[in-house]
């Protein structure tokens, strides 16, 4: 590769005596090598060479790479045939960010074989079982940067490892592998996919959906609801955990979403429960504890929410409701099941922490004798 | 828990989604609904897989069926709750699940989330009756029932975006599913297997692949030109031998008259008895000039009719590449009767060459002159013949002999021809 180079560097240096022109042509993976031919001086050199392109990884490093080779990316092909990009150093391909010069070398010798027709496709397989064997974390880099090359053969490949490394493994495992943050221990323990056939709380927690579903059609009907972007609930479970229990929080939170929080907290205070369903429906990311901290506030809004009965079999009525409406339902619907996710962690946590209360009661299968057991001896 | 330290250390979370759904849906679906404990960001990431498959290894086994059962439609139930955004593929294939009432919520609810690919295997009991619902899937464009009943309400128009269609021991009126594949006008793979005596007409215009096998009445591919590859296994019960015995009409013209860019064509069982019935063709108008493999198993070589179709077939693909018989002659039958092999002489062209026939493969071959009769046709044509592999049948024990001498003195038109004789 070395002498090659060399070869690149002279033709710049002694233009003036060359007098066969150096011609490089291509389509997006057809490589016309081209002859050189040199005079006067060079004697009787006549190399044949391969045409490199420049390339510019982040960090701000040139190198140049064999053009069939590099060509096998979209990216960098889709840099060098529109843009006419990475010709010479000044005009060096950028790649994007996510690609350091360890990942870029590993996806040239990616490139390297699989661009070459005459393999087989037991010798590609195996090829590509041998590539794999890395750690997890060049893995993962690897993922990523063939990503956002637009390798789609190679992004498959370590994926498809990712996920036999996920495959099987508890998630204590799994964390261990990818250094993953353990945040959610209350929360696991609710884990509502675990098969629990007849948790009352579930079943609770089903009817409360089909609830809300139901306020939020009649709130459709009356007013217009933006719909809001989904915001990640990050906070830790601690902190959740200390509105309930009225502490201060110990976790590291940041101050502005406390702030929040507290105003929530007052504005609760002030308020009926009938008027929490609205707050609970106009701002459902900015509900993550305020609501919780008045536990009796709360079981007044799941008492109210319960007053009606719930509908179940909405199955067989929906079929003969007219396209045009069922189309705007179930984008609300839709719409709902979105918030009511991100309030997920919360429900279950006040969920639980009444059971918690409540577990000499008996439970009755009737819906709303349950929740009346829950709430009369919370009601002040 | 120091939050910031480990933040910096996460290899994974960070992965745009789409690959986080590749990874996901490389996993089975219960460690992909797992990974939602592992941290927060992970919470919902699984929830907007666009492919669920439900098999037995969504839960853990244990002895009770009923139990198992309830615990299976608790967690589909749960994960499909959970689920946001467009579902298109749904594939449930489990025997521990029988008919209940749960699957058909399940098929309403996705039936509003574009579902665009639905395979549903259920288990040994009730058959599983299609909801209505699943016929307003306007973007389907696969569709895979076993032992389900079907039956389209009647103002069904069809599936347009429907490329395959597979229907296994599904219960449906035979003009229901004629139906069915007419109004599917970008169908290009169909697969109907032990549905009950048919009596189909296809009509099918993008049809590529077609798949047969149960019993058939009656098949007529009346309008599928496109198509490149078929495979039947024809059984045949009394009933239906009366109805052949009766009929006149040619079959081999019925099945194979309008599929000019043929490539490949398999039959079992039955299949080739199923060519023979009816009037001879004679000359046929098409020439198989796409037709490179032949597979034609249990041909009986003792029917004239069927010997006929082998060679009818074989003469008209000049550029057949691969050619695969079975016998299932009786050799215990009568060697008393007459053998017609001026049969041969009389039927093939003279100037018949097999120009790239490569492989030959014959199996269960019990001497009969007939079968005999094709090797040496074949030796005797094919120039560029490289294989020919011949296993006798199992009964066989003093005819191997007899066998091997005839094969000997048969002249062949490749020199690079390998007669390899299977002993086993």
């Amino acid at each position: 590769m070395s002498e090659l180079n060399m070869a690149v560097i002279k033709p710049e240096e002694v233009i003036s005596h060359v007098t066969a022109s150096y011609r490089c042509s291509f389509s997006s993976h057809v490589l016309i090598v081209e002859c050189f031919v040199l005079e006067e001086g060079w004697g009787r050199v006549l190399e044949m060479m391969k045409s490199y392109i420049w390339i510019e990884t982040a960090d701000g490093s040139l190198q140049q790479v064999e053009q069939e080779v590099a060509m096998f990316c979209p990216f960098i092909c889709h840099e060098v045939i529109q843009k006419g990009m990475g010709s010479s150093k000044n005009h060096a391909i950028s790649l994007p960010q996510r690609v350091n010069p360890a990942m870029l070398s590993l996806m040239l010798d990616y490139c390297r074989f699989h661009q070459v027709p005459g393999h087989s496709n037991k010798e590609r397989k195996s090829f590509d079982e041998k590539f794999i064997r890395m750690d997890t974390k060049r893995l993962c880099e690897l993922t990523s940067a063939a990503d956002s090359l637009q390798l789609k053969p190679l992004v498959d490949l370590t994926s498809r490892a990712l996920a036999r490394i996920i495959e099987g493994k508890t998630p204590e495992e799994i964390r261990e592998i990818f250094h993953l943050p353990d945040d959610l221990t209350e929360e696991e323990k609710l884990e509502p996919l675990k098969n629990i056939t007849d948790d009352p709380r579930i079943r609770l927690l089903n009817r409360l959906y089909a609830k809300k579903r139901k306020e939020l059609k009649e709130r459709e009907r009356i007013k217009n609801v933006e719909a809001e972007e989904e915001r990640v609930d990050d906070r830790s479970v601690d902190d959740l955990l200390s509105f309930i229990n009225g502490e201060d929080s110990k976790g590291i939170k940041t101050s502005k979403n406390r702030k929040k929080n507290r105003r929530k907290k007052d504005q609760l205070k002030n308020t009926s429960p009938s008027e929490v369903i609205e707050i609970n429906e106009q701002e459902s990311n900015g509900l993550k504890g305020s609501d919780l901290g008045e536990t009796s506030e709360k079981q007044d809004v799941t008492d109210e929410m319960f007053a009606s009965k719930p509908e179940f079999d909405d199955g067989d009525v929906d079929d003969e409701i007219d396209p045009a409406l069922k189309e705007k339902i179930d984008r609300e619907v839709e719409d709902f099941a979105r918030r009511l996710n991100s309030d997920w962690p919360e429900r279950m946590q006040e969920i639980l922490s009444l059971g918690q209360d409540m577990k000499a009661l008996h439970h009755s299968s009737n819906g709303n004798g349950t929740i009346r057991k829950y709430t009369d001896p919370e009601q002040k | 828990m120091q939050m910031g330290d480990v933040a910096a250390l996460d290899l994974i979370s960070d992965l745009p989604q789409s690959i986080i759904e590749i990874i996901l849906t490389c996993l089975p679906i219960r460690d992909a609904v797992r990974t939602s404990i592992l941290s927060t960001k992970w919470r919902y990431r699984w929830a907007t897989l666009t492919e669920l498959v439900f098999d037995g290894t969504c839960v853990t086994l244990c002895n009770d069926r009923s139990l198992l059962e309830k615990s299976i439609v608790n967690f589909i139930t749960r994960a499909l709750f959970l689920h946001q955004g467009p579902i298109h593929k749904f594939k449930l294939s489990t025997t521990y699940l029988q008919c209940c009432p749960d699957i058909d919520q399940w098929l309403l609810f996705l039936s509003r989330n574009d579902l665009k690919e639905l395979i549903l295997e259920l288990g040994e009991g009730d058959w599983f009756r299609v909801p209505s619902c699943l016929f307003n899937c306007k973007k389907l464009t696969r569709l895979e029932l076993h032992r389900c009943e079907f039956d389209p309400a009647p103002n069904f128009k069809g599936f347009s975006s429907l490329r395959s269609l597979n229907l296994d021991q599904v219960l449906v009126a035979p003009d229901a599913i004629e139906c069915l594949i007419s109004s599917c006008p970008v169908l290009e793979s169909l697969s109907l297997t032990y549905s009950d005596s048919l009596d189909l007409n296809i009509n099918a215009p993008n049809l590529k692949y077609l798949y047969l096998e149960g019993e058939f009445k009656d098949v007529c591919l009346e309008n599928t030109p496109l198509l490149v590859e078929i495979s039947v296994a024809m059984y045949m019960t009394d009933d239906i031998a009366e109805h052949f015995e009766q009929s006149s009409s040619c079959n081999f013209i019925k099945f194979l008259g309008g599929v000019p860019l043929l490539n490949k064509l398999v039959g079992y069982i039955y299949f080739t008895k199923y060519l023979s019935i009816g009037d001879d063709p004679g000359r046929l108008p098409i020439t198989y000039s796409q037709l490179k493999i032949i597979e034609l198993h249990q041909v009986s070589f003792e029917d004239m009719k069927e010997i006929m179709v082998v060679i009818r077939l074989i003469t008209n693909s000049p550029n057949l590449t691969e050619l695969k018989v079975s016998g299932s002659s009786n050799s215990l039958a009568a060697t008393e009767e007459e053998y017609d092999l001026d049969l041969w002489e009389k039927e093939c062209p003279s100037d018949c060459s097999f120009n790239h026939l490569k492989f030959v493969k014959m199996t269960d071959i019990a001497g009969v002159p007939h079968e005999m009769e094709l090797i040496k046709f074949l030796l005797k044509n094919s120039l560029v013949l490289e294989t020919m592999s011949i296993t006798p049948c199992v009964f066989l024990k003093d005819r191997k002999l007899s066998m091997l001498i005839d094969l000997v003195r048969f002249r062949r038109a490749s020199d690079q021809a390998e007669i390899i004789f299977v002993q086993n």
